[in-house]
């Protein structure tokens, strides 16, 4: 395991020389904060705030991309080919992520070769979290402000300079592409790591998550979706801010005898995600709708995957505009599982 | 395009392409008795016939521009003479507020037109294209709204 | 604002009890700081539930329409709720509108209103303290005590903090209502009146296009505007409309721009400037600016006011035969 640090003064040094013959995106900042971005120019990184307001899936999943091009008898292939992509920066809820699309988009041995071409050569350095953000609750899911998963480099910020710890061969890679920089890890910085990482854990309030299955099938007449329902307001904020949402809808696109069929980021919030050409709706109502993304998340994906598809990062709670916090709504489930 | 309309147009090959949506009732008539009259005006405009001014959605005009037109004409009756006795005067509302609106965004107004030709003015339906191509040449191809496609082989 | 918190809930748990209404639609805290959520409150014990405070932002009038259609696949006869709101200038404005435009059944509706100095906008917060997150939050009548998630505290002026419609707010009152509680708001500032668009058009056509091609490559397309937003309760949206397809739903500048000049252009003559679809999107972009930009053209061209009261008619439904055409190329 290769471990090195990077004093902070060559991290845009560090990023301009991976930079090189990749595509780099890392945080920005940004009126909501901070956004992933791809960067041209390293000066403009920005690795203090927390989660960045959208999350990086679209670096591997875009929001909308062309899989084929058609015209009136014959269709077009689109090449596959993707760069070499830097993913900096990400924290480790981010990454973990990226290790859940990659469960999705591969499963049951049926790759998707759109979101593969990507993924296969982005390289992820995960950042560590120091403090936890306003609504972060990663440790509750599984995760860990610190956590490896879906990364290929984690790195901690460590005050005066970056601890870079490779994960994977393509990791480890990288880190040697910039050895000129960096200086091997002594032990008193794998000391002030363990410690930074305790410290980053305790921070974490840990919230009742339901984990019972059987318990959360029996909620799906439960009132309460009802009232969450009813407040829900129906936009797709939450899923498209959500770095593990991943559903799409395709739809073919048509001009003066040209075509192209896109896939897009749908959500589960809006009406017309389940509107049949019939005209028949088997989700009436937004309670449904709701219901849907909690149950898809933690309980669906439990069963098809063995884990929850939340890594807990808060984005869907700061950003809903109807105030409805996951958080909140898990602690009832939870305390509904235990009456049941 | 013959080479000699091409020299007329000034060359380059570029002829905007205008959509006009004409009401049934006095501004696509007038345009018919500018045919059947025998005046010349220029070929460039493509008639949506329509039942009313007021029928006319301001997001015709919209996808009008985002599909490839480089300038729109509505017209409709002269204010009182409508068909449908005040679908014009509604719809000179919407107009006013879309013309401003896209100007506001930073369209060219010289792109959008609206006009009133009646059933009995063929030569001032024939003379407002005159203007209105003027108009939508003076700005060139259109390019901010058009949604563009990637190459199909 | 604690007494007017006290009142509200008072006066909700005594239509409650006494039957004038089934439900209660009003604000609850959020948990996190400096947000609130809609609350359905049901019996005269959920009252505590109910706040009032200055992050009463949302626009309650869109919870409204929801409360009053029949449930999908009831069979047999079926009343309408009852329901109460508590509504400040803005919520009034939206709910006549609804009203007439014939969503919401004005005889069914219970309006408390209270009077408004402005509510805060949790994103302007959010720039003050620049990357880092909101931890918690203190509101007095003059400041925001905030603290990020980095430890630093911050004091600001609550005035740099509210949301910009609030700013401009000149409808502080309930414009219908059965019942108004809490002192009378204190007279809207003189502000000139759409400064920002005439500020705006000023400026060259190009950058304003490029002002809009910036301000709506950030869209992601969630439509949370469309959705905060009270007037919009099409049933399918012409976003979304696959006959006739008017619009891709990539986030393709041009369809973007198709998109939010329909979405701006259903507004003309509807809009009340609640900033709803402000405070609602998650990428911060300004959509007032095109939406005050219609107000001011309406306000301007035909003299109309929207939503003030239930008798006059909407800018877009009426019409006078002397009205401006100087827009027209050959009137």
């Amino acid at each position: 395991m290769l471990e090195m640090t990077l004093d902070k003064s060559k991290v845009q040094e560090f990023l301009r020389l991976l930079g090189e013959n990749r595509r780099l995106f890392a945080p920005v900042k940004d009126r909501m904060g901070t956004k992933f971005s791809e960067v041209a120019d390293p000066s403009l990184v920005c690795l203090d705030g927390l989660n960045t307001n959208l999350s990086p899936k679209e670096v591997v999943f875009p929001q909308w991309e062309t899989l084929y091009t058609f015209k009136e008898d014959h269709a077009n292939e689109v090449k596959l080919a993707a760069q070499e992509t830097l993913l900096f920066g990400a924290r480790p809820c981010d990454a973990r992520a990226l290790g859940l699309l990659d469960q999705v988009f591969t499963w049951e041995g049926i790759d998707d070769p759109y979101y593969l071409r990507r993924r296969e050569k982005t390289c992820v350095v995960a950042l560590a979290c120091n403090t936890p953000g306003e609504a972060c609750f990663c440790t509750s899911v599984g995760g860990s402000p610190v956590g490896e998963i879906g990364a290929d480099v984690l790195a901690f910020d460590l005050g005066e300079q970056l601890y870079l710890r490779a994960l994977t061969e393509r990791g480890e890679a990288l880190l040697k592409e910039a050895s000129t920089l960096t200086e091997k890890a002594t032990e008193e910085d794998k000391q002030a790591v363990q410690q930074a990482a305790a410290e980053a854990e305790k921070q974490l309030q840990a919230i009742p998550i339901p984990k019972d299955l059987a318990a959360l099938k029996e909620s799906f007449d439960a009132e309460i979706w009802e009232e969450l329902g009813l407040k829900c307001l129906g936009c797709g904020t939450c899923a498209y801010v959500c770095p593990t949402c991943h559903c799409f809808d395709i739809t073919d696109e048509t001009k003066k005898g040209v075509g192209r069929r896109v896939r897009n980021w749908d959500s589960c919030a809006f009406s017309l995600f389940t509107l049949h050409g019939s005209g028949h709706n088997p989700r009436t109502t937004q309670a449904a709708r709701y219901r849907q993304r909690v149950l898809h998340k933690f309980l669906y994906c439990p069963e098809n995957f063995g884990e929850a598809f939340c890594v807990g990062c808060g984005r869907c709670i700061t950003n809903c505009p109807a105030g409805l916090d996951l958080r909140a709504v898990l602690e009832r489930l939870s305390s509904l599982a235990k009456v049941t | 395009m013959t080479k000699k309309t091409n020299e007329k147009m000034g060359g380059n090959g570029w002829e905007p392409r205008i959509v006009a949506f004409l009401c049934n009732w006095c501004s696509y008539a007038g345009a018919d008795l500018a045919g059947v009259s025998r005046i010349q005006y220029p070929p460039n405009v493509r008639v949506i016939r329509v039942p009313c001014s007021g029928r006319i959605n301001p997001l015709f005009i919209v996808k009008a521009l985002q599909t490839g037109a480089d300038g729109v004409l509505v017209s409709g009756c002269h204010p009182g003479d409508c068909h449908y006795i005040s679908g014009n005067l509604y719809a000179r509302r919407k107009f006013a507020l879309l013309k401003s609106l896209l100007e506001y965004v930073g369209i060219e107004p010289q792109r959008v037109h609206f006009s009133w030709v009646s059933a009995a003015e063929g030569p001032r339906f024939a003379e407002i294209l005159g203007k209105v191509t003027d108009s939508v040449r003076s700005v060139g191809p259109a390019s901010k709204m058009i949604k563009k496609f990637e190459e199909v082989a | 604002m604690k007494q007017v918190e006290e009142t509200l809930r008072q006066e909700v748990a005594k239509l409650l009890e006494d039957g004038t209404i089934d439900v209660f639609v009003g604000h609850e805290a959020a948990s996190l700081p400096l947000k609130t959520s809609p609350c359905f409150v049901r019996s005269p014990k959920e009252v505590d539930r109910l706040v009032w405070n200055r992050i009463c932002t949302s626009n309650l009038a869109t919870y409204l329409p929801q409360l009053f259609k029949r449930p999908v696949g009831l069979k047999g006869e079926w009343t309408p709720p009852k329901v109460g709101v508590v509504a400040k200038g803005c919520d009034s404005r939206s709910i006549v509108g609804l009203i007439k435009e014939k969503q919401i059944p004005r005889d069914r509706l219970f309006i408390i209103g209270i009077g408004c100095e402005g509510m805060i906008d949790r994103h302007s917060v959010g720039r003050a303290l620049g990357v880092v997150g909101l931890a918690d939050a203190k509101v007095d009548d003059k400041s925001v005590q905030v603290i990020g998630t980095d430890g630093r505290e911050k004091r600001i002026d609550i005035a740099d903090v509210l949301a910009a419609s609030c700013r401009e707010c000149q409808h502080r009152e309930a414009v219908l209502s059965n019942l108004t509680i809490g002192e009378t708001p204190s007279s809207a500032p003189e502000v000139s009146h759409y400064a920002n668009v005439a500020e705006f058009e000023s400026k060259s056509p190009q950058e304003r296009w490029e002002h809009w091609v910036g301000e709506l490559s950030r869209c992601i397309r969630c439509y949370a505007c469309r959705q905060a937003c009270p007037n919009c309760y099409c049933e399918e949206c012409f976003a979304e409309e696959t006959a006739p397809k008017w619009l891709g739903v990539t986030t393709d500048l041009s369809d973007v721009f198709v998109f939010h000049l329909g979405r701006a252009f259903h507004q003309a003559g509807r809009c009340v400037d609640c900033g709803a679809c402000v405070a609602a999107c998650p990428q911060g972009i300004d959509l007032r600016l095109l939406n005050q930009k219609i107000n001011k053209d309406v306000e301007e061209l035909f003299e109309a006011q929207v939503s003030l009261s239930l008798e006059e008619a909407e800018a877009l439904s009426s019409f006078r035969m002397e009205d401006d055409q100087s827009f027209m190329t050959e009137p």
